[in-house]
């Protein structure tokens, strides 16, 4: 299960003096759903041009399976799928068109394999529209479908539940997650939405300029959550209270909006108040709170830069 | 190879299922098919039926011009030289015992070789878009993700361009003689026709012609839209490529007018575009051969084709 599909090696990308890309290192596996978050301009879609070759890499290498995309491009790419940035298709074309043009560049797409993509992605009523007519949701379901046409072990999806509704949202996810199971298929999907990325994703990678600031495991984050959680305190004197938490219980705790922020595990609380009072600090309200991903995203990337 | 007839099929069909590439094919039968109802609608083209007696016709028309000329003013000059025009070349006639042939789809499709240009416009406005609609489109980031290298792709879109021009010209020249035919009839197979050449009369076969008048106009043809194909393929964008490659195209004999003096002139590509000079015998710049304009000619394309390759290969896509 854990062989690499995908292995980025200190990917560089340097645009006149100015280092827009600083070294990105990281390995997505085969059977793996991917996330790659970040607030706009992190370089995000710089990243995903330069995994597919429409960008040079000024240093490093990505490699599929094994190849270099730099110097082993067509058998590189040939393991590829991808939607970069919209799914941009011909408008004066119907979608089957597309596809049939799509299909003519790789070797060995047959006539079945196109119709079974387009029952995959639920295009079968619209196929002999044109795409000038579709929705985005609708055009959205072609990039998929032009990605998997040639069955590749590696599919990057740039932002793929933009413009969907909610329904439709549901049904790529569980169609992403049935790919990675049944197909082994590493999937990459970028996106601003933290929700997507934790209801479709093993791990997520977190990209803030240029720099990978996190990689964690979703489902790794869900379990510490069950035991650490967001305690808020409405005490008197705060400064007091402060100092006794991190003499006492070894927690380093803030005020926001005049209460007393901090984390640790629901079993300790009981303990905290009680040396609280002991030390004549009032007490006159706890919350607690799960810590979710989102927080934690927050915390990493700055609440003001997401979009 | 398989695959690559595959790429050039799929840049033709990209073309093709557009409406806007019909309506030009329209325009191009409009303009001839008008022109020779317009050609009909005046006729003066059946002066000479084919029967016996052609001799007898000619030399009753040439008793009758010369008339005509000795009544005329002398300050006439433009009558009179358009009768001794017809007067010589019906003396050729008689002299070389060819009789005179009807007007018909041949003659038709060798007046109307100037629609050459027409095509050449089209041309330039298919290899103007063919790269640059796909950054517009932003469809080149899904051709650029194949198993297929740039340099491929940028040859089979250039391919695709030469064929647009050799089925548009096929197209012309079948619609030229269908409605010659319709209009005029047919002269023949293949028969000779008297030209005026080199200050002379010459005959020559009709086909012959045809190939010279349209041939020559395709070194242009080429020329330009290679320079379209590589300002598309450079700068990623359709307008400007149009718009230079047809200011070019109209103004190339103004250039070259404008600099004729200077020694560099010999060198301007318009300069060299017409070989047909060659053949005629009236060479625009005094010490310019065959050779040189060949070589010339070549010299350009290759740097169009070479500019073309870098800035398609060589380049990112980067955001559109």
């Amino acid at each position: 299960m854990s062989e690499p599909a995908m292995e980025l090696i200190d990917v560089k990308k340097t645009i006149g003096r100015k280092e827009i890309i600083k070294g990105l290192s990281f390995t997505i596996n085969k059977g793996e759903v991917f996330g790659f978050i970040g607030p706009n301009g992190a370089g995000k879609t710089t990243t995903i041009r330069m995994m597919v070759g429409l960008i040079k890499i000024s240093q490093g290498d990505v490699k599929i399976l094994g190849n270099s995309i730099k110097s082993n491009f067509k058998e590189a790419i040939r393991e590829v799928g991808a939607i970069v940035e919209n799914p941009e298709m011909y408008p004066f074309m119907t979608g089957m068109q597309n596809l049939e043009h799509y299909a003519r560049m790789i070797p060995g797409i047959t006539r079945e394999r196109i119709q079974e993509v387009i029952q995959l992605v639920g295009l079968e009523k619209p196929i002999k529209e044109k795409v000038g007519r579709y929705s985005l949701g609708m055009r959205q379901r072609l990039g998929i479908a032009q990605a998997l046409l040639h069955s590749p072990s590696v599919l990057i999806l740039d932002e793929p539940t933009n413009g969907l509704d909610p329904a439709g949202i549901k049904e790529i996810r569980q169609y992403i997650r049935r790919l990675a199971s049944e197909e082994n298929v590493a999937v990459i999907i970028s996106s601003h939405l933290l929700s997507e990325i934790e209801l479709m994703c093993d791990r997520i990678g977190i990209i803030k300029n240029g720099e990978l600031v996190a990689i964690q495991s979703v489902h790794e984050s869900t379990d510490a959550t069950s035991k650490q959680i967001k305690i808020q305190m409405e005490v008197n004197p705060i400064a007091k209270a402060i100092e006794l938490l991190q003499s006492q219980h070894d927690i380093i705790a803030e005020t926001t909006d005049h209460l007393l922020t901090f984390q640790s595990e629901k079993e300790s609380i009981p303990a905290i108040i009680k040396s609280l009072v002991n030390q004549d600090v009032a007490v006159y309200q706890v919350t607690a709170s799960k810590v979710s991903l989102e927080d934690k995203f927050f915390d990493l990337i700055g609440e003001n830069t997401i979009e | 190879m398989n695959n690559f007839f595959n790429l050039i099929a799929n840049e033709l069909i990209k073309t093709y299922i557009r409406k806007s590439t019909w309506v030009m094919y329209i325009v191009l039968a409009a303009i001839v098919i008008g022109a020779a109802a317009i050609v009909a609608a005046f006729d003066d083209t059946d002066k000479v039926s084919d029967n016996e007696n052609w001799r007898e016709a000619l030399q009753a028309e040439n008793e009758a011009l010369t008339k005509e000329n000795e009544e005329t003013d002398e300050d006439d000059s433009f009558i009179i030289d358009i009768n001794m025009d017809t007067i010589h070349e019906n003396n050729y006639h008689l002299e070389n015992n060819i009789e005179p042939i009807k007007y018909g789809a041949w003659q038709y499709t060798i007046e109307n070789s100037g629609l050459l240009s027409v095509v050449s416009l089209l041309t330039i406005i298919i290899a103007a878009g063919i790269v640059a609609n796909e950054f517009r489109w932003g469809s080149i980031k899904l051709l650029l993700i194949r198993p297929i290298s740039r340099t491929k792709i940028l040859i089979s879109k250039y391919i695709a361009v030469l064929l647009f021009a050799l089925i548009t010209l096929l197209f012309l020249l079948i619609i030229n003689w269908i409605t010659g035919a319709l209009f005029f009839g047919v002269e023949g197979f293949n028969p000779d026709i008297v030209l005026s050449k080199d200050g002379g009369y010459e005959a020559v076969s009709v086909i012959s012609e045809v190939v010279s008048g349209y041939g020559y106009g395709l070194v242009n043809l080429v020329m330009m839209t290679t320079f379209a194909f590589m300002i598309s393929a450079v700068f990623r964008n359709s307008a400007l490529a149009i718009g230079t490659a047809i200011f070019l195209m109209f103004a190339g004999n103004t250039i070259v007018t404008a600099f004729a003096e200077r020694p560099f002139a010999k060198y301007i590509l318009f300069a060299n575009t017409n070989l047909k000079q060659y053949a005629d015998g009236n060479v625009w710049i005094e010490g310019m051969t065959l050779g040189f304009s060949i070589t010339v000619l070549i010299v350009y394309y290759l740097i169009f084709i070479a500019l073309a390759w870098v800035f398609f290969v060589q380049r990112d896509v980067a955001g559109q």
